[in-house]
């Protein structure tokens, strides 16, 4: 009998190293591998797959279990950083949720104030992610970059339309910016290429594909970011950017992790089967090759850094 | 004073002006030092090739301009806005006009041949001189009878068929003349005898005429011809009336499903080809000649129509072209006469439709596809009809596809604001200065303009990219607030074509973002469409050797601009052929052969139809399409090689 030999491919690109933090703060680097995820046998992960945390500048309207998680540091966003700090978060990313027209409408004077206190209370790298409305991401994430200069956040989103204002901005305070595009692969390529004509080397932008949560678009989100990869580890520079996807947020939005209703029994009890919801959509997209996923509960977190731990070790 | 020698001294010619200027300047930074304005639209970026001039003495250095091929290098010809002085120079300036004569031939437009006949003539209806016997009481067999045995004398043709309304004139022109007639018949008739059409009294010459029609969604285009010469008389075309229905096919349909609807539409298009064929008759026979001409001497007319106008002229239910899984009514067309249809012509002549190849792949390019010859070629050759939708047929003499691409009709003027069909007053060019954005424009006919057609479109955004007015995904990105050519109007972000005080009507001429977004669609349908169709043969764009392109639009687009933005692929200019309206010439050859309309006949049996709604590639080729000029740059080498010299 001959041994079963295992194909190894030989790629042409690698995923570009993105460097958030640094300048007195703890930095951490992503990106960096040659090959498919979790492929050993193949190719070489200079860095693990980074585990962030969600906090938000206000007091979030999430569900009680994953409330109750946290505690009263829900209730201000340094020690809610703090405590993501402690249960293990790579990376703290703050949504700026109260700069919604229909939350608070919020400023940039708000924003600065918060992301001061979170720089102040973690020494970790920090996202900073805004309203999701272009005109507000803008308004907020321009004065966030001034108070961060330096500090390497990453900042998100832009998007087709808004991306020269962020782009910019990052270019001159030494931020990265996140790219966000809906679920394809070509219009992700297209948003890098707009942000490269407009100076961002691509050591500078993280790719968000669009995230869809297990039950809602996950197997899209998947064949994304594995087209990006191939497309990526082919040579295209312009696909090699890390991916983030926000699993958290997605999984959480879902009935099957907000309530009890119209659920069979059978799928167990609320908080354990949402947190099963999110792990899930974390380590599938972790397969297909997301290097950053932001996520909410902490037991999610320790399960998936878990499962990294075990996957990366395997050989 | 030592510079003063190293200084080289450039003469103009004609002007008889000249400077004296370092090496190194360029031609056109020369000529203003000489106080001679050379027109350099572009801003002396190289892009425009109207600073054109010839060099008559001197060297200069030439950068490897697109503009200019090594015999026109060799011919002294130089690119003012980049020829570098390299010595003493006499440097000749054409006149304006003459550049861009000059620019235009290097750019390789075109304008469409008139119709050429590929097929041997034979006219559909022959003409017959006939004296017959006047009857008596030994021989008074019936008139029609009388007929029938002076035709299988005289011709040999006893069997053809009669028309009652016909047959009801007859006793009265046997009697009129004296027992002398014409009579003329169709002898392509499918009953496999041939068809008496008219009967006229005596035995005067008159013209035999014939009519090609194209019937587009947008346009129709006629061509009134000689039936025995194969001679084209005159030429006239118009808007579909049907228009007011609606701009594209479906919108035509869904008018179609109301009450009363197909009517409408039906009447609509019949005026819109009487009004024509009224526009046809006005003029004289001949060129200088007297003799009128009259629409019952039109006795035969072939029509080439997508298959919904094809539809709609017949009067036929249009409805389930538009539903899944799209099936017409017929793809092949009885023969109607036209009186039946309201046309104004001889009511007794045969109306010939073109055969569909499918639902979206109609009639007019059966016509187009044998007016390009296509299938007669060994070259493999990508045939695309731009028109209010974007056709595509690929291949050669042993196998052809095709495809249809809701390209939408934004290259025809609709959907764009501003747009307009390639008619006169249109802007079919535009050169953007990338000093001051100042824009420079080509009106047809040149008139003040009214709108912009879809090369201007093309033009533009080319223009508009290379010059950072607009970013890869169409966003207007130029924020010079102080520059009034650029603004937010009542559309959103524009870019002003043309001001105001130079436009005929008195408004400014804009394109704004979502028109902008509009053209981008439609050239990534047209696009993806093209690359769906070869993966689907396993053949790679370069492969293409010929593209030859037809619709109204294909006389004046620029090859150049139009790879720029990824409408067509990349390929050397010289693989790029302009037809003209393919359809309208492809129902020229069918009204004069016979073997040509047998041969539009097997055509749809030869060419294999691609559903590209049923291709899971093409939504995502089509987003890859919808950038400028794509999102794979591979795909466009020669504009990467352009950008890493810039």
């Amino acid at each position: 009998m001959t041994p079963l030999q295992i194909p190894v491919e030989k790629w042409a690109g690698k995923v570009t190293e993105v460097k958030l933090g640094g300048n007195g703060r703890k930095d951490i680097t992503i990106g960096g591998e040659n090959t498919l995820p979790f492929l050993h046998f193949e190719g070489t992960f200079p860095h693990q797959p980074a585990l962030a945390i969600e906090i938000q500048d206000m007091e979030p309207d999430w569900p009680a279990d994953l409330l109750l998680s946290w505690g009263d540091a829900v209730k201000d966003p340094g020690q809610w950083a703090r405590k993501a700090a402690e249960y293990g978060a790579d990376i703290v990313a703050l949504r700026l949720r109260s700069a919604h027209p229909e939350v608070e409408n919020s400023g940039a004077e708000k924003a600065k104030r918060t992301v001061a206190s979170v720089l102040e209370a973690v020494d970790l790298p920090l996202i900073v992610l805004g309203p999701e409305v272009a005109e507000k991401d803008n308004e907020v994430l321009l004065a966030v970059s001034e108070i961060g200069r330096g500090q390497r956040l990453a900042l998100g989103n832009c998007t087709d339309k808004n991306y020269r204002a962020i782009a910019a901005s990052c270019l001159a305070n030494e931020h990265v910016a996140i790219a966000k595009a809906p679920t394809d692969v070509n219009l992700s390529k297209q948003l890098n290429m707009l942000l490269h004509e407009a100076g961002l080397p691509m050591s500078s932008v993280l790719t968000d594909p669009t995230t869809g949560a297990l039950g809602y678009g996950l197997e899209y989100t998947y064949s994304v970011v594995e087209r990006l990869r191939l497309s990526c580890l082919s040579g295209d520079e312009m696909t090699s950017t890390p991916i983030i996807c926000t699993v958290g947020e997605e999984s959480w939005k879902q009935k099957e992790s907000r309530s009890s209703q119209d659920i069979p029994e059978s799928w167990g009890a609320q908080e354990r089967r949402a947190i099963i919801w999110e792990s899930i959509t974390s380590a599938i997209l972790a397969t297909a090759g997301a290097d950053i996923v932001v996520l909410r509960h902490p037991r999610s977190v320790e399960l998936i850094k878990e499962m990294n731990g075990k996957w990366l070790s395997m050989t | 004073m030592k510079e003063e020698n190293i200084n080289c001294r450039v003469e103009f010619h004609p002007q008889g002006k000249s400077a004296a200027v370092p090496p190194g300047t360029t031609i056109l930074d020369a000529a203003i030092k000489a106080g001679i304005a050379i027109d350099a639209p572009c801003g002396g970026q190289g892009r425009c090739g109207r600073c054109l001039v010839r060099v008559e003495k001197g060297t200069v250095t030439h950068n490897d301009s697109s503009y200019l091929n090594s015999e026109q290098i060799q011919q002294g010809w130089a690119l003012s806005c980049e020829a570098i002085v390299a010595s003493d120079l006499a440097i000749f300036v054409p006149d304006s006009r003459e550049r861009i004569g000059l620019g235009d031939k290097i750019t390789s437009r075109k304008a469409a041949a008139p119709p050429h006949l590929d097929w041997p003539l034979t006219s559909p209806v022959s003409r017959l001189p006939l004296t017959l016997s006047p009857p008596d009481l030994q021989d008074n067999a019936a008139d029609l009878d009388r007929l029938r045995a002076a035709m299988a004398a005289g011709y040999q043709m006893e069997n053809f068929s009669i028309s009652l309304p016909l047959l009801r004139r007859l006793s009265r022109n046997l009697r009129k003349e004296k027992w002398q007639l014409t009579l003329s018949l169709d002898t392509r008739s499918r009953e496999g005898e041939p068809r008496l059409i008219d009967i006229r009294s005596g035995h005067k010459e008159q013209p035999l005429l014939g009519v090609a029609l194209d019937i587009g969604t947008t346009s129709v285009a006629a061509s009134l011809v000689d039936l025995n010469s194969g001679r084209l008389i005159s030429q006239a075309s118009s808007l579909n009336k049907q228009r007011a229905c609606g701009e594209d096919v479906i919108s035509r349909i869904i008018y179609s499903e109301r009450s009363g609807g197909i009517k409408d539409l039906n009447r609509l298009v019949i005026q819109t080809i009487n009004d024509l064929l009224g526009e046809l008759t006005a003029l004289p026979v001949s060129p200088g000649g007297k003799g009128k001409i009259k629409a019952t001497d039109i006795n035969y007319m072939v029509v080439a129509g997508n298959t919904t106008m094809t539809h709609l002229l017949l009067s036929l239910p249009a409805t389930h072209i538009r539903q899944e899984p799209y099936v017409p009514t017929a793809t092949h067309f009885p023969m109607v006469s036209a009186g039946a249809l309201g046309i104004k012509i001889n009511p007794e002549a045969s109306i010939y439709c073109f055969p569909a190849i499918a639902a979206y792949v109609g009639g007019d390019i059966t016509a187009g596809t044998l007016s390009s010859r296509l299938f007669q070629n060994d070259e493999l050759s990508l045939f695309l009809d731009i028109g209010t939708n974007g056709e595509i047929v690929l291949g050669n003499s042993d196998w052809m596809v095709s495809c249809a691409c809701s390209a939408g009709p934004a290259f025809e003027g609709a959907g764009v604001n501003c747009g307009m069909p390639a008619i006169r007053g249109a802007i079919e060019d535009v050169i953007i200065n990338s000093r001051t954005l100042e824009p420079t424009v080509k009106v047809i006919d040149d008139v003040l303009p009214q709108g912009i057609c879809g090369s201007g479109m093309i033009a533009v955004l080319a223009e508009m990219l290379s010059t950072g007015v607009i970013d890869k995904s169409g966003n207007i990105i130029h924020e010079d607030k102080r520059n009034s050519l650029i603004r937010t109007g009542e559309h959103g972000k524009e870019y002003v074509i043309c001001r105001a005080a130079d436009s005929a009507g008195g408004k400014d001429i804009a394109i704004n973002e979502a028109d902008i977004d509009n053209i981008i669609r439609t050239k990534a349908a047209i696009y993806a469409g093209v690359m769906v169709l070869l993966k689907q043969v396993g053949i790679s764009v370069t492969d293409i050797e010929r593209v030859l392109i037809g619709g109204a639009f294909g006389q004046h687009i620029n090859v150049e601009s139009a790879i720029k933005i990824g409408l067509l692929p990349d390929l050397p200019w010289e693989r790029f052929h302009f037809l003209g309206n393919t359809s309208l010439s492809g129902a020229y050859n069918a009204l004069l052969s016979p073997e040509a309309q047998e041969m539009a006949e097997k055509l749809t049996q030869q060419i294999t139809y691609v559903e590209l709604i049923a291709d899971s590639s093409f939504m995502s080729e089509f987003t890859a399409a919808s950038f400028l000029p794509h999102t794979d740059p591979d795909n466009f080498p020669s504009l990467k090689a352009k950008n890493r010299r810039a």
